[in-house]
């Protein structure tokens, strides 16, 4: 796997800070990861691991410091980067009045792409939602509206995929997918970055590590070290 | 852009279409006012008659303020707008096709609103006048459109956006008021001195500048701390 990495840096934060009203979610970050590489980020609830990768998808403005994606600044250069990138967050991203045909066929319109119905199927068919194609996604359990949000990481065929709790409501199958498809991303030479909760599970896609608490990095390593380091062993 | 526009409009369009509730609501608000601005006229057809443009054109400035936060309400469900902002989109795209998507949903109102507004307020009106009207329709709902999804983006984060959108909306629209009030009364009660064709210039060129200039605010408008 290593064999994908470059030297290229798919994202450097210098001193990146956010603050919401009074309160600073992010401090003084630096983070530098290079391409092809897959980081995990973890935390207690509230030690910024959204803010970081809602900042760098570009969804949040910095309130202080530095960020840069493949070399460039997000906020001055927002489609290039963009283009670059994906973010499955904690919302689905979904029109609860769509089916999951339609939600798949809009994303690829407004992506710039035109896939054929047969494609779609397919794609639907990889989450194993091919059965539930003409349902409307407001129907969808959490899981099922996760795997659909999960489609945009293969449908943007983006260089830079930011997965915030991409384990959570998924069935074990569901995780197992995600598992594949991140170490396929991974071989193919993409960069990942995952903020979880499921430490075993991430830890295991992840061979470095980020430790943040209360907005502020505090360790950062090998994924194999940071459950011994930081005392996280259940 | 274009492209990614006319998907943004398909997209709306196809939720308009299984949300069908919406716009009946806000054409039952529409026909509703109409009817109350004629039983508060009272029975005097010569008033009436006079007053039909202007209560006409109110009625689309109410009912588009229902039509424009509810647009935006389905965009912030599951914050599906994030969705499309993470998506290689160019958010000046985003905005003509919600636009053009809102001044759709504003025209529809039209054929139904136009025969009742006759009916209550007791106007004549042949083929061609309806045509007219319909034209005006078009050039309203585009000049009430245009900054209405700027500020219904604006404000679709907050809790009081059915108060701040027609706070912020009114003021700014009276130009596009002014003109499609005046035009709409000429069609209805006839234009002997040729005045329609300034106040529809008028109007015409109040939707240009909004369609142009809210398409250059908008981007600043949907992201956040541009």
């Amino acid at each position: 796997m290593t064999d994908t990495k470059t030297n290229t840096i798919a994202v450097r934060t210098v001193g990146l800070g956010k603050r919401f009203g009074k309160q600073w979610a992010l401090a003084h970050c630096d983070l530098e990861v290079r391409q092809g590489q897959a980081v995990l980020l973890a935390g207690a609830n509230g030690s910024g691991k959204t803010t970081l990768l809602r900042l760098i998808a570009g969804l949040h403005k910095p309130t202080q410091g530095e960020l840069q994606i493949f070399g460039l600044d997000p906020q001055r250069e927002r489609l290039t980067c963009r283009e670059s990138l994906t973010l499955v967050g904690h919302e689905h991203y979904l029109y609860s009045q769509l089916t999951a045909l339609e939600t798949v066929l809009t994303w690829a319109r407004l992506g710039g792409g035109d896939l054929s119905t047969d494609q779609i199927r397919g794609l639907l068919d990889e989450v194993d939602l091919g059965d539930h194609r003409n349902q409307r996604v407001g129907g969808f359990s959490a899981g099922m509206k996760k795997r659909l949000t999960f489609l945009r990481t293969k449908l943007e065929n983006p260089r830079l995929i930011l997965l915030d709790e991409p384990f959570s409501a998924l069935d074990t199958a569901g995780q197992q997918l995600i598992e594949e498809w991140v170490d396929g991303y991974k071989v193919a030479g993409k960069t990942v970055i995952v903020a979880s909760h499921n430490l075993p599970r991430a830890a295991l896609l992840c061979e470095r590590a980020v430790y943040l608490k209360q907005g502020q990095m505090i360790w950062h390593g090998k994924s194999s070290d940071m459950v011994q380091q930081m005392g996280l062993a259940s | 852009m274009a492209r990614q526009a006319w998907a943004v409009v398909r997209k709306d369009l196809l939720l308009e279409w299984r949300g069908r509730s919406r716009i009946v609501s806000v054409l039952l608000f529409g026909v509703v006012t109409l009817l109350l601005f004629s039983f508060a006229i009272g029975p005097d057809s010569v008033i009436l008659q006079a007053a039909a443009g202007g209560f006409l054109v109110l009625a689309l400035l109410l009912s588009s303020t229902l039509g424009l936060s509810e647009s935006f309400r389905l965009e912030q469900e599951q914050r599906a707008i994030e969705g499309l902002l993470l998506l290689p989109v160019d958010p000046v795209a985003l905005y003509y096709g919600k636009c053009l998507s809102n001044t759709l949903f504003l025209m529809l109102l039209a054929p139904v609103l136009t025969p009742v507004a006759l009916f209550f307020y007791n106007v004549e009106l042949g083929p061609t006048g309806f045509l007219q009207l319909f034209g005006l329709w078009g050039l309203a709902a585009a000049g009430l459109s245009a900054p209405g999804t700027l500020y219904a983006a604006m404000t679709s984060r907050l809790q009081s956006q059915d108060v701040l959108l027609p706070l912020l909306l009114f003021p700014l629209v009276i130009p596009v008021l002014m003109g499609a009030v005046k035009s709409v009364t000429l069609v209805l009660t006839g234009d002997p001195m040729s005045q329609i064709q300034s106040w529809t210039l008028l109007l015409a060129s109040f939707a240009i500048i909004y369609w142009s200039l809210c398409g250059l605010l908008f981007p600043h408008a949907i992201e956040e701390g541009s």
